[in-house]
């Protein structure tokens, strides 16, 4: 597939957003659909679609097999051992909050530690601050450097006798930072640490290789790859899955129900209860295959090339000032513009059918550390062009003359 | 959709140099409202007094041109203003931003008027109407005394 042709492959670029040409450059919130995925999803339903795991009839099998077929495609996207390693939930949220509340359950004391970054978004964050409150946990933060990264050693730093769990993301959605999972992993295994991974913004823009990283849990969000809203994935090692406790009780997820006792399935199903976002996980199937036929080393390669001709067109734009500088950056370009608030800029670039994001990305924590209330981010995918950015910056010289800045 | 009705002079005006951003000394009323999808927050400090008139009005806080704009507008509009005239204008306002095309309280001046309805442009853009109302029902909390903190997303 011809990266250059790939932007024909999402129908809503065929649409004209208030009369322009659509600039979306909102992917780190959410990415486009391929029209693969979107007739998956219609043709499902069309023809072929039943609940899944429950009945015997012939659509239910069928459906069964392509459920589960979606899960060996990730199995095999991550490079996950197991197949039931592999968790489907409504969201890389559901995935995080799973495993803050079963950790919680059953591995987590008082006075335990947690890790996390001054990078975190929210969702890796609130379900770890649930547990402060019910299970009397502190939580420590490693720093961000000057550059918006957060360094092995900082995390080293603030590593103590009684940290349990370390839990990080693998890109940063505001500075774009990469961090070393690796090397975390090597370190915190090494003291018993367990690694959980916010992979919301790593999955779309890496390769992965769940074994290779080595982590113990890695969530990601099925929309942000070009698939479906309504899908997560938990991938977890089975010695984690096999012995924490199930996350929400109901249909699908036991083996025997009686007055006095109760007995649950076998993984995954005991952590699928109740109907499943089926269509999205059998649609997501083709999302992969579509990532799969452009291949992530062209991926990286087309992204990496963006960011850098986006940074360095918005570096010789005065008053524009990015926000953080990693070496190892990926999918996302955060900026400020002196004089103008970020949903400003976002309102006046709108209007010229470029769409970015404005506010705190849902990470408070970082924006207060910056000491700025709000910022503008630019996010790429697959579908991005260079011009993307020649009209961001068009726009925002436009909100420049409307603010009266020079 | 129309920017130039959206960002008028007044607008970026005010917003650029808002009246009124500090804090009033020796308040007796005040409360803060945030918007938790950007991040805005405002604090609006109050100073009523025997006679319940608003002897001063402030506000701190940061956000967009346009709350930063709104609030300022709101602080000079209502200062000197008795309580019940405060509530008339809070009202008149909402009203108008909700659903009224004009503003209906006779005890604003032409010019007060104008620069009110220089805010209708947010009527066009949903997701700013926030941006432009925090301040005020901020107001209405601190005046109420209710000590709640007004949140956009309640």
């Amino acid at each position: 597939m011809n990266i250059d042709n790939i932007k024909k492959e999402f129908p809503i670029f065929d649409e004209k957003i208030q009369n322009n040409d659509l600039v979306y450059l909102d992917s780190a919130n959410s990415s486009q659909k391929p029209k693969v995925v979107i007739d998956r999803i219609n043709e499902f339903y069309t023809k072929e679609f039943s609940n899944v795991g429950r009945s015997i009839h012939y659509l239910a099998v069928a459906a069964t097999n392509l459920y589960e077929n979606t899960r060996s495609s990730v199995q095999k996207y991550i490079n996950a051992k197991d197949k039931n390693e592999i968790v489907f939930t409504k969201g890389a949220t559901e995935a995080l909050n799973l495993v803050a509340n079963t950790l919680g359950q059953k591995y987590l004391n008082e006075g335990d530690e947690i890790l996390l970054t001054e990078l975190e978004h929210h969702s890796n964050y609130v379900p770890w601050h649930y547990l402060r409150k019910s299970k009397n946990i502190k939580i420590n933060f490693a720093e961000i450097n000057e550059e918006g990264e957060i360094p092995i050693e900082n995390i080293e730093k603030k590593i103590t006798p009684k940290t349990k769990v370390i839990a990080i993301n693998h890109l940063s959605n505001v500075t774009g930072a990469i961090l070393p999972i690796k090397e975390i992993t090597e370190l915190a295994h090494a003291k018993d640490i367990i690694v959980v991974v916010d992979g919301c913004q790593g999955a779309p823009h890496l390769k992965l290789d769940v074994q290779d990283l080595d982590c113990d849990f890695y969530a990601i969000s099925c929309h942000k790859m070009y698939g479906p809203t309504g899908l997560g994935i938990l991938y977890g090692k089975k010695k984690w899955l096999e012995e924490l406790p199930p996350y929400q009780g109901g249909g699908g997820m036991i083996k025997e129900v009686k007055k006095d006792r109760i007995t649950y399935g076998d993984l995954p199903n005991k952590y699928e209860a109740g109907t499943m976002a089926t269509a999205q996980v059998i649609a997501f199937d083709k999302s992969i295959k579509f990532l799969e036929s452009i291949g992530i080393e062209n991926i990286i390669k087309h992204e990496k090339e963006l960011i850098e001709y986006g940074q360095e067109i918005l570096k010789k734009n005065n008053s524009v000032k990015i926000i953080g500088n990693p070496k190892n950056k990926g999918g996302v370009i955060s900026f400020t513009i002196e004089g103008v608030h970020p949903h400003d800029i976002a309102t006046i670039l709108d209007e010229d059918g470029v769409a970015i994001r404005a506010g705190h990305h849902c990470c408070q924590i970082l924006h207060d550390k910056l000491e700025i209330p709000a910022s503008a981010r630019a996010s790429v995918g697959v579908y991005n062009t260079k011009s993307d950015f020649d009209q961001l910056n068009e726009s925002i010289n436009k909100c420049k003359k409307i603010f009266d800045l020079k | 959709m129309n920017l130039k009705e959206l960002y008028q002079e007044i607008i970026l005006e005010h917003g650029k140099n808002p009246r009124n951003l500090r804090k009033t000394e020796n308040f007796n009323k005040d409360a803060k409202g945030n918007n938790p999808l950007c991040g805005d927050n405002v604090h609006v400090y109050l100073k009523l007094n025997n006679q319940r008139k608003v002897e001063d009005i402030s506000f701190e806080g940061s956000g967009c041109a346009i709350s930063m704009a709104s609030a300022s507008i709101m602080t000079d509009l209502i200062k000197g203003k008795s309580d019940n005239e405060a509530k008339e204008i809070i009202d008149d306002f909402l009203g108008m931003i909700k659903e009224n095309p004009e503003l209906k309280s006779t005890i604003l001046e032409e010019d007060d008027k104008t620069k009110l309805m220089c805010l209708s442009g947010v009527k066009q853009y949903p997701m700013r109407v926030k941006c432009a109302t925090l301040s005020w029902h901020t107001l209405i909390s601190a005046m109420e005394d209710d000590g709640k903190q007004v949140s956009t997303e309640d």
